[in-house]
């Protein structure tokens, strides 16, 4: 039997189904006891979800569902949503989480109620001015080819040396990678005589380089990996936690040296967001938890913070020791940027 | 039946059938409401949201500051003009040569190629769609690295006596967009060379024409819609194209798809990349209008 439905019906109707299906993607219906947590893609999702959730469901009884993406993208969320934010604890870079914290959208650190932040060392709190703590951290030094470079240098400025005379051609972040202002601008002009306020020995050595066709540049990480594999580069500024993982893949042909100048400190930094349930508090203790922070390390390969980790052998051996990797002055590189990204963008390319 | 009654039947049922019909047309137009329902949440009112926002105050702002600030960086500064010059010629010079590469070979499905090749070839434009645009154009790096397989046979001819830098280059952009975008080229015109009356053809054959002729006078006229629905598809999506750019390009081009990502994702300079993406959106009407224009003007 065929049922004549009149045009309100039908209007009503689809109204109201179109606002159930978008209501429907808001973390509005999501549960109450639920938060929604952030994790970069890759290894980095399995090990926040196998881990950090893990600890954290066993031991309130609660649920974390994670969202894959970027600070950036998560920020920007936040940003549209503040009154009630559609992410409760968030991962950040530490410029941006002090963006984050001027700008109102997370919350200052509680010590009452993270109960594992005595084991935290006070740097790694201080850095990012109490907004958030410091859970993780890659260090960019130089990852190099073993089979195609025999003499790797060991220092930053031996590598823009090398590179001039025609050694090897090194491969890059571009200023579309979003920590090179950090790993690369600021590293190089502190490497060559410069300064956070100078970095005209930074940009002076890109463009020389560039008209040796001695430099190529990655976009994102894995590009980098790309670049050595197919010979398009033999060595370059990478990330230790990076390389190793490639390492234990099976590249056996890559190699990372802390250089003399040290590598740059690239710290991950959590942060509990304004207006989130308290139970975020208990995430971000699971997060800095030694138990479930060794095995992340063993995991992605980078260093964790809180001091009563005890690394085995095989990986304290390519850990960088976070006391031996250079700290960039965050928040003014942070201030530095506009211009540092307009000057590359007219001087060396986007 | 006399014609009387047929006629005064008729008359009757009219006004019954259009009764009948008017609830169907009304609901014609409501299964449209999804359509639009979709098209203002998630283009209108981000588009606005957009629009507000570039007028806020960037993390650079020109002297004098100002509502039009963003703009004002955007369209007085010879730099970001050049940028937008950029991103305008990369799409102009991709599309011409999908047209040069796509018309022959949509010329060749539609003309010679039989039952089974005509098949392989749709197949073999349509498979690489099927493949992520990002392992099409790693695949280009593979190729044109300097220890790559171009290199590699070039050396090995004797042709070249060190590594060619291929790769971050333009060429190597517009190889990778041309590769990843001719598939749209070659199905807008084979769609429409189907469709073109052969006789045509064949009288202006008769009546003297040679092959060049007829092509020029008859086949290419009546294919200009399918070859400006190509150009402008290709146009399009050259002009937002980014991962190509960025995995091929190595800041050897620099146009506006790129800096609204680093605005966005190193510089977090929201107002302003709003400014250059609603700049990217204006420019491409203005390129789709004129297009549309001349393709018109041809008799289409």
């Amino acid at each position: 039997m065929l049922t004549k439905l009149s045009r309100r019906q039908v209007l009503a109707g689809t109204v109201a189904g179109s606002a159930l299906a978008l209501a429907s993607l808001s973390p509005a219906f999501a549960q109450v006891d639920s938060i929604v947590v952030t994790s970069y893609g890759g290894i980095w999702e399995i090990a926040i979800r196998d881990l950090f959730v893990a600890d954290y469901e066993a031991r309130t009884g609660g649920t974390a569902e994670i969202q894959i993406g970027g600070p950036p993208q998560w920020m920007s969320q936040i940003e549209a949503s503040i009154d009630n934010p559609p992410i409760d604890v968030l991962v950040n870079t530490i410029d941006l989480a002090l963006v984050a914290g001027r700008t109102g959208l997370v919350e200052k650190i509680e010590p009452s109620k993270l109960t594992n932040l005595k084991n935290i060392p006070d740097r790694f709190v201080e850095s990012v001015q109490g907004w958030g703590v410091i859970f993780d951290y890659g260090a960019a030094g130089i990852a190099y080819h073993r089979e195609r470079v025999a003499n790797p240098p060991s220092s930053i400025k031996a590598m823009i040396e090398g590179a001039l005379a025609g050694e090897y051609v090194l491969s890059l972040p571009s200023i579309s990678y979003a920590p090179t202002p950090q790993m690369l601008i600021w590293s190089l002009a502190d490497a060559l005589g410069g300064s956070v306020d100078n970095v005209d020995p930074a940009f002076e050595a890109l463009k020389q380089l560039q008209e040796a066709n001695a430099v190529i540049f990655y976009g994102g990480a894995t590009e980098f990996l790309n670049h050595l594999e197919s010979g398009e580069a033999e060595l370059g500024i990478y990330w230790d936690g990076r390389t190793w993982a490639h390492y234990s893949t099976g590249a056996e042909w890559i190699g990372f040296i802390n250089p003399d100048e040290g590598a740059v400190m690239n710290p991950v930094v959590v942060q509990k967001v304004v207006n989130s349930p308290d139970t975020a508090w208990e995430y971000i203790n699971s997060v800095l938890a030694p138990g479930p922070q060794l095995k992340f390390a063993e995991m992605v390969q980078y260093g964790v913070t809180n001091s009563e980790v005890v690394y085995p052998d095989w990986l304290k051996e390519r850990i960088t020791p976070w006391e031996e990797t250079r700290w960039p002055p965050f928040e003014e590189i942070g201030a530095a940027i506009p211009v540092w990204v307009d000057r590359w963008n007219r001087e060396i390319g986007a | 039946m006399s014609g009387q009654n047929a006629t005064r039947q008729t008359a009757g049922t009219v006004p019954r059938a259009r009764a009948v019909a008017r609830p169907w047309r009304l609901m014609g137009f409501s299964f449209m409401i999804p359509s639009l329902l979709l098209l203002v949440a998630f283009f209108i009112v981000p588009l606005v949201f957009v629009g507000e926002m570039s007028f806020r105050e960037g993390r650079l702002p020109p002297p004098g500051g100002g509502l039009w600030q963003n703009y004002e960086r955007l369209f007085f500064d010879s730099f970001y003009l050049g940028v937008i010059g950029e991103t305008m010629l990369l799409s102009v010079v991709v599309t011409l040569i999908c047209i040069l590469v796509g018309y022959p070979v949509a010329y060749f499905m539609v003309r010679h190629a039989g039952g089974k090749l005509y098949n392989l070839i749709i197949f073999l434009l349509i498979a690489p769609l099927l493949t992520p645009i990002i392992m099409r154009t790693f695949g280009w790096q593979v190729l044109l690295a300097r220890r790559g397989l171009v290199n590699e046979w070039l050396q090995s001819l004797d042709l070249i006596s060190k590594p060619l830098a291929l790769l971050n280059s333009p060429v190597a952009v517009v190889l990778g967009l041309v590769h990843v975008l001719a598939p749209f080229m070659i199905l807008s015109i084979a769609s429409v060379l189907a469709g073109i009356d052969r006789r045509l053809e064949e009288s202006a054959r008769m009546l003297g024409a040679g092959k060049g002729m007829s092509f020029l006078k008859i086949t290419l006229p009546l294919s200009m819609d399918g070859l400006g629905t190509g150009a402008i598809l290709v146009f399009m999506l050259a002009n937002g194209s980014f991962v190509t750019l960025l995995l091929l390009g190595g800041g050897s081009l620099q146009t506006l798809p790129l800096l609204i990502y680093q605005q966005f994702n190193t510089t977090r300079d929201l107002p302003f990349a709003a400014a250059m993406s609603n700049a990217l959106l204006l420019i491409a009407f203005i390129c789709l209008f004129f297009q549309l224009r001349l393709i018109r003007r041809k008799g289409v």
